[in-house]
């Protein structure tokens, strides 16, 4: 309903604005002028000036990630690590906004959608705790890595029996269906037995109920899952490496010109000012305890 | 070509579409005893029967089944009960479960149709010559409304082998996660799904003649 009725409004104020415009006088065409130049300028063959142009970036995230992505079920917001990190690519686009989530467009994902939602060009970067593989590279783009962590295990806290991957033998192991995690315990273990669900929250929920042994997924995931439920632990080393980066359509006919090295120019700027460390210590320390200031630690 | 992919991965393809099958074998097998037992609470003479037969469509109608899915595998254990101590014996036992709960409202309703279908004169008859409600059920009412009821319970059964595949949200690799799972590993989504798409087909259109065959079989018998 709220967002319906967002859609109204916002549909309403973009015909109010039209009117207004067609019946322009200078004075009120004035402050639109003004709102334009703060934002960048980019080369007009570029996909960020047509993002720019178009008014919208297209930001693909999940709605059930934490700490990375989570769309708050009380007030429609996107919250997290990963969401805030998109509204500084919106940023780096219209330039300093009041309401910067006016210029961003959220479309839901799920593991299995993230490549699909960009080949079908239903977003313009997908921010999702999207580990950058070789197979994937195949498919779309990455931009450099901007986090990186391990694969875990997450267990009761009274299970004293699964310390390691290696005691996952048997043992039914849940992981998100279509990510990397799921293939990681088949390689860390080819004995564990992997119950494969849409979301964690529900892995959790397996986990709870006694219909799965052990989650194991990144390590940051489940912090995010012993943040919500503090019966459980984290145990073991990490066995994989997750490089997180986002993700793009690959450059068609132009069609994505100069984008990536766009994002990746912006990345390393949002590290060397500091921004990076602030999204890092609002997000992630609270559940890892630890502080970085870049990818790298 | 579609198709090929399934001989690369037969264990997801053809594993899957077994798995569906069984599902939809149990599924069916249960809806229609379920369905049946709940019809003929809905025409009893006794009210509270009638009203357990009535509550039991409108929950089951009326809920979505995924959420019932979600309900007898992991609400389950909330109250102590579980399919199986084996996990993935015990998501299959949900899915298999949950179809013919689900389904079985809907198979009462239209057996409720064909019950009510049967000519009352009939039934009176039937007991007047002094045929117990048991007997007037097992030899006049029932046989007949079943005869009557093979093309919309047909139709059912159809809707049923394509609803396991919500099976896949609680982890049942059938032959829709399968698919899915070949997908992710290779990204070859049109040949995943649309492979996927022949193997329902394959099922439900034989389905569908069985039920026009019986359905002819018992109009002749009549």
């Amino acid at each position: 309903m709220r967002g319906i009725t967002r859609t109204v409004g916002v549909a309403l104020a973009i015909v109010f604005a039209a009117a207004c415009g067609g019946a322009s006088t200078p004075a009120a065409s004035q402050p639109a002028a003004s709102a334009k130049a703060s934002a960048p300028k980019f080369e007009l063959s570029t996909y960020q000036y047509a993002i720019q142009t178009k008014g919208k970036l297209r930001i693909g995230s999940q709605e059930d990630n934490p700490p990375f992505s989570v769309k708050n079920p009380a007030t429609g917001k996107w919250e997290g690590f990963d969401a805030d990190f998109g509204r500084e690519l919106a940023k780096a686009i219209f330039g300093t906004q009041d309401d910067i989530d006016k210029f961003i467009e959220w479309v839901p994902v799920v593991s299995a959608t993230r490549i699909p939602s960009l080949t079908d060009n239903k977003a313009d970067v997908i921010i999702k705790t999207f580990t950058i593989t070789e197979e994937r590279k195949t498919q779309i783009d990455f931009s450099d890595v901007y986090f990186v962590t391990g694969q875990r295990i997450l267990v009761k806290k009274s299970n004293d029996t699964i310390k390691e991957a290696a005691d996952l033998g048997a043992k039914t192991v849940c992981a998100q269906r279509g990510s990397t995690s799921e293939q990681n315990i088949t390689k860390a273990n080819p004995a564990a037995k992997v119950l494969l669900l849409d979301s964690y929250p529900a892995c959790l929920l397996a986990l709870q109920q006694g219909q799965a042994d052990a989650v194991s997924t990144d390590e940051t995931i489940l912090f995010g899952l012993v943040k919500v439920d503090p019966n459980t632990k984290i145990v073991g080393k990490p066995f994989s490496d997750e490089p997180y980066g986002i993700g793009v359509k690959k450059n068609q006919n132009g069609d994505r010109q100069g984008f990536v090295p766009f994002v990746n120019t912006w990345l390393a700027g949002m590290i060397q000012d500091g921004t990076w460390g602030k999204l890092y210590e609002k997000h992630i320390t609270p559940v890892s305890g630890d502080k970085k200031t870049s990818p790298k630690g | 070509m579609p198709g090929a992919i399934a001989f690369q991965f037969p264990d997801l393809f053809f594993g899957g579409l077994w798995v569906t099958i069984q599902i939809s074998a149990l599924g069916l097998a249960g809806a229609l005893v379920i369905g049946t037992a709940v019809a003929l609470l809905r025409i009893s003479p006794a009210a509270p029967l009638r009203w357990l037969g009535a509550a039991y469509v409108e929950f089951f109608r009326n809920t979505p089944l995924v959420v019932q899915l979600f309900f007898l595998f992991l609400g389950l254990p909330l109250v102590g009960l579980r399919f199986s101590s084996d996990t993935f014996e015990s998501i299959f036992r949900a899915a298999a479960t949950g179809m013919a709960l689900y389904h079985g409202a809907y198979v009462a309703e239209v057996v409720r149709g064909g019950l009510l279908g049967v000519d009352k004169g009939q039934i009176e008859a039937a007991r007047s010559l002094g045929l117990s409600y048991a007997q007037m059920l097992r030899y006049v009412q029932l046989p007949q409304t079943f005869r009557a009821v093979v093309p919309p319970v047909g139709n059912i059964a159809i809707a049923l082998v394509k609803n396991t595949s919500l099976a896949s949200t609680i982890g049942v690799t059938e032959l829709l996660f399968g698919a899915e799972i070949v997908e992710s590993r290779t990204f070859r989504a049109e040949e995943s799904f649309a492979t996927a798409t022949l193997l329902y087909l394959l099922l439900t259109i034989p389905l569908g003649l069985a039920v026009n065959y019986l359905e002819r079989r018992l109009l002749v018998a009549r």
